[in-house]
C-alpha cells in the first residue's frame, strides 16, 4: 500500500454512496454501519499512506493520460505533498466523527439511508478536491461537494426555509465558480496544461505573468471566496445552518468551506507572482473576519453564531495566506477544523437534548442537565478563543507572527481586533447557553444529556481540540508521521522554523483575557441585562448589526430589480425573436413554400418530359456558348 | 456522294419529331412510337459515324444491334404496363394518370 | 448518281413518314406511318454498306415491333360508341417549340463541326464477318449481359401483361 493506492480514498466511500444510494433501505439499520465502515477504512488507508509519506520525498505524484487530441492531452492524476498530508487527516476524522454522531442524531428521520449515501459522496468528492493534481479534476470535486452541500441543506426539503437556503448556497456559489472556471480556462488558454505542479513551475520560470496572471487569479480568488464564504459572498453560510447539524459540523465548518482556503493555499506561489493579488486576499480576509465577528455579537441562534464564527475565523486564515503565512493558514485550518466541529456537534447535542431548541433565550444552565457535552462545548470554545495551550491558541499565534511580518501595522491591529471579537463572542455563546438560571422552565425540564453514541466523538474532538496545536513542533508531527511537520512552512519565502515567541504569546493572551473580560462581564451567569442596556442605547446600530448589515436586504433588491429586469428583456428576446422569428419563422417559411412550390409537381408524365428535354437542350446550349 | 452531314441532318431531323411526337401525344402507345423515332435517330447517327469515322472498330455498329436489342425489351415490356393500365382505368391517356403527387 | 436520287428519296420518305407518325389524327395510321418509316431507316442502312443491321431492323422493327405496337392498339381500343379521345395533348404548341429549337441546335452542331478526316465518300466495305468478330471478342460480356436484359423483360412483360385472376 503506497501513494499510487491513494486514489482509492475517494473511491471507496464513492462507491459506498452508490451502495447506500441504491439499497440502503433494504440494509439492516438502513446502512448508517457503513458509512461508519467505510469511513473507518479509509482511515486505515490513511495511516497506511502516511508510513509510505514519512520521510519520503514530496511531492509524490501519480498520473495517468485520460485522453489526448491533436496536441492537447489531458491526463488525471493524484498529488500528495504536505498541504494534502494536512487535509487528509482532517477531512477523514471529522467525517468519521460525524458519521458516528449522525447515527444517534439522525435516529428516526426520514430519508436515514440517503442522508448517509449522501455523506459518503460528500467525503468522496472532497477527497478527490484534496487530492487532485490538476485544476480540471479539482473543479470537478469542486462541483461535486457544492451538489452534495446543496443536497444536505435542503435535506429537509419539506421546510420552505431549507429549500431557499439550499438554494442560496447553490446560486451564491455559482458566481463563484463560475469565476473559478473562468480563471482554469483563461489558465490552461496561456500555459496549454491544467497541472498544478506545471502551472506553478512556469509562474517560477517567469513564463507566465503580468495581466493575464492577474486576471485568472482574480476570477481563481473569486471562486475560494464563494466556497469558503468570504465577503461578499458570505450570505449563503448562516442560512446554511437549515440543514443537520452534523452537516454543518463536518460541512459547513470543517471541510468544505475551507476548500478555498486550500485552493489559494495550493497556488500560493502563483498568488505571490499575481501583483497585488496578495494584498488583495489580505483585505478580504481582513474585512471578512472583522464582519463577521460583529455581526456574530447579536446572533441568538447558537448554530448562526457559530456559522458567523466559522465565517470569521475562514477570513482569518485568507490573512494568514495573503501575508504569505501558507504554514500558518493550513494550520489554522487543521485546527479549526477539530473544534469547530467539536463546537457544531455540541450545538447538536443541545439541540438534541432539548428537543429542538436553538435560540439561546429559550435556553441556559445546560450544564448542570448536560455536564458532557457542556464540558467538551468549553473546551472547543476555549480552543477557539485561543486559551494557552489549546489548539486554537497555536494556530492563531502562527497568524499573528505572519501577520508581524506583512504588510504593515494596520494589518496587525486589525487581526488582533477580530481576536477580541473572537473571544467576545464565545463567550457570550457558552455562558447564555450552558451557565445562569434556564431561561424556559418546560424546555429546562425536558433537557436530558445525549446517548454515547453522540457523547463519544465529542470526546474524540475535545481531544484533538486540545492537542491537535502541538503538531507546530517539529517532533511532535514527525511522531505522527507529518514530515518536517508544518512549523518549517510558516512563511512562503522564507521558511521559518516555529519558535515560542514569549512576547508574542503574552500579546495573545492579553487580547483573550479583554474578549473573555468583555463577554463575562456582559453576560456573566447567562445575564443579558447589560446587554440589552447597551442594545436600547444605540437602538440603530444594534438593529444593523443584528440584520448582518442589510446584505441579505441589498441582494434581494439587486436580484429583484435589477438582475429580473435584465432577464424580462432577455426572455422576451428569446421569445419573440429567437423562438418566434427565428425557430418558428424558418419552420413557417418551409412550411408555406412547400405548400406553395408542390404546384409544380403536376403528376403529368409529358410535363416531367417536357422539363427534362428543355434541360438537355439548355444544358447543350449553354455547352456550345461555353466552347465558343 | 453522300456526305456525313447528310446523315446527321437526317437524323436530327427524326429525333426532333420523335420529341416533338414524345412531348405532345396523350395516347401512351402514340408516346412509345415516338421513342421509337428518336432511338432509330439514335441508330442511324450511330452507324453513319462508325462507316465513315471509325471503320476498324466499328463501336457504332455494335451499339446499334445493342440499341435494337434493348429498344425490343424495352417495347415489350412498356406496351404490357400500357396493357395494365388500359385494365384499371379503361383509359390509356399518360396525363389523365396523376394520382402519384403529393 | 443514281445512288444519291435513291438516298434522296429514302430520306425524304423516312422524314415524311415519321412526320405522319407524329401529326395522324388516327392510331392505326399513325402506326403504319411507323412502319415504313422504320424500313425507310433499315433502307437507309444499306446505303451506309451494313446489310447485316439493316436486316435486324426489318426482321425486329418492322416485324415484331411493330405487331406488337398494333395489337397493344387493338387490345387498348375503347368501345365505337365512346367519343374517340384527342391524340395530341394541350402540350402540342411548347413540344413544337422544343422541338424547333432542338432540330436547329442539332442541325447548327452537325454542319459547324469539322469531322476530322474525309468524311465525304464512304471509305471502304463493313463486312458482316467483321461485325461477328468484333461482336464476339470485345463485345462479349455485353452481349451475354443483353440476352438475360431480354430474358428478365420477356418474363416481366408477361407478369404485367396477364390477367389478375389469373395470377
Amino acid at each position: 500500500m503506497s501513494a499510487e493506492w491513494a486514489w482509492l480514498l475517494a473511491v471507496i466511500p464513492a462507491c459506498a454512496f452508490i451502495v447506500l444510494a441504491l439499497f440502503g433501505r433494504s440494509l439492516p439499520r438502513q446502512g448508517d454501519w457503513l458509512g461508519v465502515l467505510t469511513v473507518t477504512s479509509i482511515l486505515g488507508l490513511l495511516i497506511a499512506i502516511f508510513t509510505k509519506t514519512f520521510g519520503a520525498k514530496l511531492p509524490m505524484l501519480n498520473a495517468v493520460e485520460w485522453t489526448s487530441i491533436g496536441d492537447f492531452s489531458l491526463s488525471h492524476g493524484i498529488a500528495i505533498d504536505w498541504i494534502t498530508l494536512i487535509m487528509l487527516p482532517v477531512i477523514i476524522i471529522v467525517a468519521l466523527m460525524v458519521n458516528i454522531f449522525s447515527i444517534g442524531y439522525m435516529r428516526g428521520e426520514p430519508r436515514y439511508s440517503w442522508y448517509f449515501a449522501v455523506l459518503q459522496l460528500f467525503v468522496a468528492s472532497m477527497l478527490l478536491l484534496v487530492l487532485a493534481d490538476n485544476l480540471l479534476l479539482l473543479y470537478i470535486a469542486w462541483e461535486l461537494v457544492g451538489v452534495c452541500s446543496f443536497l444536505l441543506i435542503g435535506f429537509y426539503w419539506e421546510k420552505r426555509s431549507a429549500v431557499e437556503a439550499a438554494k442560496k448556497a447553490f446560486i451564491t456559489t455559482r458566481v463563484g465558480d463560475v469565476g473559478l472556471l473562468i480563471g482554469i480556462i483563461l489558465l490552461w488558454k496561456a500555459t496549454g496544461t491544467f497541472n498544478i505542479h506545471e502551472l506553478i513551475s512556469y509562474v517560477e520560470h517567469g513564463e507566465l505573468g503580468g495581466t493575464t496572471l492577474f486576471v485568472s487569479m482574480l476570477f481563481i480568488f473569486l471562486g475560494a471566496m464563494g466556497k469558503s464564504a468570504q465577503l461578499p459572498f458570505h450570505v449563503w453560510l448562516p442560512d446554511a445552518m437549515e440543514g443537520p447539524t452534523p452537516v454543518s459540523a463536518l460541512i459547513h465548518a470543517a471541510t468544505m468551506v475551507v476548500a478555498g482556503v486550500y485552493l489559494v493555499a495550493r497556488l500560493l506561489p502563483m498568488f505571490e507572482a499575481a501583483g497585488g493579488m496578495m494584498l488583495i486576499i489580505t483585505l478580504v480576509g481582513l474585512a471578512t473576519a472583522i464582519y463577521s465577528g460583529i455581526v456574530a455579537f447579536a446572533q441568538t441562534d447558537i448554530k448562526k453564531v457559530l456559522a458567523y464564527s466559522t465565517v470569521s475565523q475562514l477570513g482569518f486564515m485568507f490573512v494568514a495566506l495573503g501575508v504569505g503565512g501558507i504554514g500558518a493558514g493550513m494550520f489554522h485550518l487543521f485546527t479549526h477544523a477539530f473544534f469547530k466541529a467539536l463546537l457544531f456537534l455540541g450545538a447538536g447535542s443541545v439541540i438534541l437534548g432539548t428537543h429542538h431548541h436553538q435560540e439561546m433565550r429559550n435556553l441556559g444552565g445546560l450544564l448542570r442537565k448536560m455536564p458532557i457535552t457542556g464540558i467538551t462545548f468549553a473546551i472547543g470554545s476555549l480552543a477557539l478563543m485561543g486559551l494557552f495551550p489549546l489548539a486554537g491558541f497555536w494556530s492563531k499565534e502562527t497568524i499573528l507572527s505572519a501577520v508581524d511580518y506583512g504588510p504593515g501595522s494596520w494589518a496587525f491591529i486589525l487581526i488582533s481586533i477580530a481576536s477580541i471579537m473572537t473571544a467576545f463572542y464565545t463567550v457570550r455563546l457558552f455562558l447564555r447557553t450552558f451557565t445562569g438560571e434556564p431561561q424556559d422552565a418546560a424546555v429546562a425540564e425536558k433537557t436530558h444529556e445525549s446517548s454515547l453514541i453522540m457523547t463519544g466523538p465529542l470526546i474524540v474532538l475535545a481531544i484533538f481540540s486540545v492537542f491537535a496545536g502541538f503538531f507546530i513542533f517539529t517532533d511532535f508531527s514527525k511522531a505522527f508521521g507529518l514530515p518536517g511537520g508544518i512549523s518549517e512552512l510558516i512563511y512562503l519565502h522564507y521558511p521559518k522554523h516555529f519558535s515560542v515567541h514569549w512576547d508574542l504569546v503574552g500579546y495573545s493572551m492579553a487580547l483573550v483575557v479583554i474578549g473573555t473580560f468583555f463577554g463575562v462581564w456582559f453576560y456573566w451567569r447567562g445575564s443579558t441585562e447589560r446587554s440589552t442596556k447597551l442594545a436600547e442605547w444605540q437602538p440603530a446600530i444594534y438593529h444593523m448589526i443584528q440584520r448582518k448589515f442589510f446584505f441579505d436586504e441589498l441582494y434581494q433588491f439587486v436580484i429583484n430589480r435589477i438582475i429580473l429586469g435584465i432577464s424580462y428583456v432577455v426572455s422576451w428576446f428569446d421569445r419573440y425573436v429567437v423562438n418566434d422569428t427565428g425557430v418558428d419563422g424558418s419552420g413557417e417559411l418551409t412550411k408555406y413554400s412547400g405548400f406553395v412550390l408542390k404546384h409544380l409537381q403536376t403528376g403529368k408524365v409529358p410535363n416531367y418530359a417536357l422539363a427534362i428535354v428543355v434541360g438537355i437542350i439548355m444544358l447543350s446550349l449553354i455547352t456550345l456558348v461555353l466552347r465558343g | 456522294m453522300i456526305p456525313l452531314e447528310n446523315y446527321l441532318v437526317l437524323s436530327g431531323i427524326l429525333f426532333s419529331l420523335g420529341v416533338y411526337g414524345v412531348l405532345s401525344r396523350r395516347n401512351a402507345v402514340l408516346v412509345l412510337m415516338s421513342v421509337e423515332l428518336m432511338l432509330n435517330a439514335v441508330s442511324i447517327n450511330f452507324i453513319a459515324f462508325s462507316a465513315y469515322l471509325d471503320v476498324t472498330q466499328i463501336t457504332g455498329v455494335i451499339f446499334a444491334i445493342f440499341v435494337v436489342a434493348v429498344a425490343a425489351a424495352e417495347i415489350g415490356l412498356a406496351l404490357a404496363i400500357v396493357l395494365r393500365i388500359f385494365r384499371n382505368r379503361s383509359s390509356i391517356n399518360i396525363d389523365e394518370a396523376a394520382e402519384l403527387k403529393w | 448518281m443514281i445512288t444519291e436520287i435513291l438516298w434522296w428519296f429514302f430520306a425524304i420518305a423516312i422524314v415524311g413518314t415519321a412526320a405522319g407518325v407524329v401529326f395522324s389524327r388516327s392510331v392505326v395510321h399513325a402506326a403504319i406511318f411507323l412502319i415504313l418509316s422504320l424500313a425507310g431507316v433499315g433502307g437507309l442502312y444499306i446505303f451506309l454498306t451494313v446489310e447485316f443491321v439493316a436486316l435486324v431492323q426489318f426482321l425486329i422493327y418492322g416485324g415484331a415491333v411493330t405487331v406488337l405496337i398494333l395489337l397493344a392498339l387493338m387490345m387498348t381500343r375503347l368501345d365505337a360508341t365512346g367519343a374517340p379521345d384527342k391524340l395530341t395533348g394541350p402540350q402540342a404548341p411548347f413540344g413544337a417549340l422544343v422541338g424547333i429549337t432542338l432540330l436547329l441546335t442539332l442541325v447548327g452542331v452537325s454542319l459547324a463541326t469539322a469531322w476530322p478526316g474525309d468524311v465525304d465518300d464512304l471509305p471502304t466495305n463493313i463486312t458482316i464477318e467483321q461485325i461477328g468478330d468484333v461482336m464476339f471478342t470485345s463485345y462479349g460480356a455485353p452481349f451475354i449481359i443483353a440476352s438475360a436484359l431480354l430474358l428478365v423483360a420477356f418474363i416481366g412483360a408477361i407478369v404485367f401483361a396477364k390477367q389478375e385472376d389469373e395470377v
